[in-house]
């Protein structure tokens, strides 16, 4: 599996790659191109320049039902979450699925909500299950990121990005949502996620890259770096 | 450390629909199909001929110089009539704001009495439409230019009224409760502690009364008040096309460019443009308020309005026989019963009409919305064109509608329906569209990422945050169309309004009171279930 880049106006010449099974963590101070990088890698951010390359096909030469086929094996935690928030949660996880759904299919669902134990499976993970059919936008924020997370377990995708997908979580939540963001590079896919806390990199990444003003000064297996070492790239002193 | 997480719920979770708002859905659902059963009668196939004629007419009409010339006058005389109805209405809404607003009568119970008698007061001339103003006037002053004006400023003053004592309402108290605790005295307290931080507000409704006053003038006109939509109804009823066209197209500019400068000083008064540490005006909003009152002046002296025959003799020796034969209101067993038939074809119209518009606005809100990113031409193309169609929907008052539809329509609910369908629809189809740009695109670029369908994007991400302010639009539009279906109805469309134009007409007095009673009751109804509808949407 390849990700390679070329220039936007916040990334500069980044050229990455990521291997299959590689669980890769994205550092840097805010500002430094990571939410760039993770929106063109699932497409919601086209690159001025430069290509493409995600789960071993191009998606600017896809359209479609092919460059759909893609993107649901693509699965984002994005930074503001990104939920309409007046649907119900069972309905935002089930979002998760649209990529597979045809239209008549997701219509339908908002009727009578379709594959209802799956959702609540998804939401037990992250301990919401008895929420599954509150209204989302009468959660808390942190309950809301679970509900993002939820989505993506039941898409099941092959790459997870991840765009501080904790960030509003408490330390035991933290951990449990890491560890089931990086299922799928368990089972040969990869995991892309922005962290801004260094300890939680190296604990749950093998490889860590770090950015600045949008081109990549780091790149190193965790096992290599130290939490000082990150703390470099936000301008603190080590 | 995980136990917790993984102990099972409790309850197992269950589906549990909002019953109050299936009951509302429901009752809606019911409401149109009980509409469009009352909608089945008649078509008149011999009208298709002149409706034939009138369409060919829509591209040659009337330019003569000598009916251009006369439209030019009947232009001056409605704008006339906007302009000091408008004055009267923000006049009277001034003074009755003072009555209705919490500031004055303060939180005693004595004042929570008083404010509620006020309200009840100004419930009255908001309920009937300026066009029946306009009637009852003109049986007691003739035919002097007071009826229009007077006609447009009396309901316009009640719903002023209420709208700037609740903008009043609205503002901080902070400031104006610092002053009366320095001891200023409460008009001092309400001009130096409030009134600053209302006057943006004030004034920009003021600005949107005047738009909807050059609407009204021209329906008043229509109604025999002169002006622009005088013209219109002599040159239909004389069945020359071309000259219904050259008036329907100069009316339509005139409301147009009524929306559209309108609308530029609202926005202007939203956002300012002040330079930092000087004392500076605003030029736009000055000349508009420069010119607003030269024109004001002008139509004054246009108009020839003489206060002496407000109060003349005859005007005065009116007053009190339409009073004196209006009371007591007739309750004629016959005369109820067509009231009460009347009213229900009135909400059938008004129902099947919002509902028309409503699916109107859904299909079209999409392509309606100016799209946030890139994208291709022909989308932008599209949307021009849709924005274009609404535009020329809501400049045709509806009453014209109604009026080329009652060629082909028998009298009824159809007409009426169909005519204020499409008039709302070129409103609702604007305020959905900028509901869809108002929408935070993120959801829908998420749901695209991960490999969604676009309709199902649409229906995931962009329907749900929409959904609201769409229906509570929809329910006001609602009210406004109920007291239009009125108006519609004295013109011939059926309903309350056709009964109360008969009543009129044979002078009959007793029966006329029942039915403006009617009218007052089903406005403030239709006011109450829409109000409540709207909080179960919450």
């Amino acid at each position: 599996m390849t990700v390679r880049l070329g220039t936007a106006t916040v990334l500069d010449g980044v050229d990455l790659t990521v291997g299959a099974g590689e669980r890769v963590a994205l550092a840097g101070a805010s500002g430094a191109g990571k939410s760039t990088l993770l929106g063109v890698v699932n497409g919601t951010v086209p690159p001025s320049a430069g290509s493409v390359r995600v789960l071993g096909a191009d998606p600017a030469a896809l359209r479609g039902a092919a460059l759909r086929r893609l993107r649901a094996r693509v699965g984002t935690v994005h930074q503001h979450l990104e939920l309409a928030g007046a649907l119900r949660v069972v309905h935002e996880v089930n979002a998760g699925r649209l990529g597979s759904w045809p239209a008549l299919r997701a219509a339908w669902s908002l009727v009578r909500p379709q594959g209802v134990a799956d959702v609540v499976a998804a939401l037990a993970q992250v301990g919401l299950a008895d929420r599954v059919f509150d209204r989302t936008d009468a959660l808390s924020g942190g309950q809301r990121q679970r509900v993002a997370v939820a989505r993506v377990l039941v898409q099941q995708p092959d790459l997870v990005l991840a765009d501080e997908p904790a960030s509003a979580l408490d330390p035991v939540l933290t951990e449990r949502v890491l560890g089931l963001l990086a299922g799928p590079a368990g089972r040969g896919g990869a995991l892309l996620a922005a962290l801004h806390d260094p300890a939680l990199a190296l604990r749950h990444c093998d490889r860590v890259v770090g950015l600045a003003a949008g081109r990549v000064v780091l790149d190193a297996p965790a096992a290599a770096l130290t939490v000082a070492d990150l703390a470099g790239l936000y301008g603190t002193p080590a | 450390m995980t136990a917790l997480l993984e102990r099972p719920a409790a309850v197992a979770p269950r589906l549990r629909r909002d019953r109050r708002r299936w009951a509302w859905g429901l009752a809606a659902l019911a409401a149109v199909g009980w509409s469009v059963a009352g909608a089945l009668d008649g078509v008149n196939p011999a009208g298709a001929a002149q409706v034939g004629a009138f369409a060919a007419a829509a591209l040659s009409p009337a330019v003569d110089g000598a009916f251009l010339g006369v439209l030019a006058t009947a232009a001056l005389v409605t704008v006339a009539y906007a302009v000091l109805g408008t004055a009267l209405a923000v006049l009277l809404g001034a003074l009755g704001a003072g009555a209705a607003a919490r500031t004055t009568w303060g939180r005693r119970r004595l004042g929570r009495l008083g404010r509620l008698a006020t309200r009840g007061v100004l419930a009255v001339p908001r309920g009937l439409h300026e066009a029946v103003w306009g009637l009852l006037l003109v049986t007691v002053l003739g035919l002097d230019p007071w009826v229009g004006v007077l006609a447009i400023g009396l309901p316009y003053g009640a719903v002023t009224a209420t709208v700037f004592g609740a903008l009043l309402d609205e503002v901080p108290r902070g400031p104006y409760e610092a002053l009366r605790a320095a001891g200023a005295g409460r008009v001092a307290a309400a001009l130096y502690g409030l009134l600053p931080r209302a006057a943006g507000g004030l004034l920009s409704y003021a600005c949107y009364r005047l738009e909807c006053a050059v609407r009204s003038a021209v329906v008043l006109g229509l109604v025999g008040a002169g002006g622009l939509g005088y013209q219109l109804s002599l040159s239909f009823s004389s069945l020359r096309w071309p000259q219904v066209w050259s008036a329907v197209y100069a009316l339509a500019l005139l409301c147009l460019a009524a929306d559209v400068a309108g609308r530029a000083v609202r926005r202007r008064l939203a956002a300012p443009r002040r330079r930092a540490g000087v004392l500076s005006r605003d030029r736009v909003l000055t000349a508009a308020v420069l010119g607003t009152l030269a024109a004001g002046a002008w139509s004054w002296w246009f108009l020839a309005l003489s206060p002496a025959s407000l109060v003349s003799a005859r005007a005065r020796e009116q007053v009190g026989v339409v009073l004196r034969a209006a009371w007591p209101p007739s309750a004629d067993a016959d005369l109820l019963r067509s009231v009460a038939s009347a009213a229900v074809g009135t909400v059938q119209t008004s129902v099947l009409a919002i509902a028309l518009a409503s699916v109107g606005a859904v299909v079209v809100m999409g392509v309606a919305a100016r799209p946030a990113g890139r994208c291709p031409p022909g989308r932008r193309l599209a949307g021009v064109l849709v924005r274009l169609a609404l535009l020329l929907l809501r400049a045709v008052p509806a009453p014209v509608w109604a009026l080329v539809l009652l060629f082909v329509l028998l009298p009824g609910v159809l007409p009426g329906a169909v005519a204020l369908g499409v008039y709302t629809l070129g409103v609702l189809g604007r305020l959905a569209g900028e509901a869809v740009e108002e929408a935070d695109a993120g959801p829908r670029a998420a749901l695209g990422a991960l490999g969604a369908h676009p309709v199902a994007g649409w229906l995931y991400g962009v329907a749900p945050v929409v959904a609201g302010p769409v229906l509570a639009y929809a329910l006001h539009r609602w009210e406004v169309t109920v007291r239009d279906t009125l108006l519609v109805g004295l013109l011939g469309a059926g309903g309350l309004g056709a009964l109360l134009a008969s009543e009129l007409a044979t002078f009959d007095w007793p029966a006329v009171a029942t039915v403006l009673a009617a009218t007052v009751v089903l406005t403030l109804a239709v006011d109450l279930v829409g109000d409540r509808a709207r909080r179960a949407l919450r």
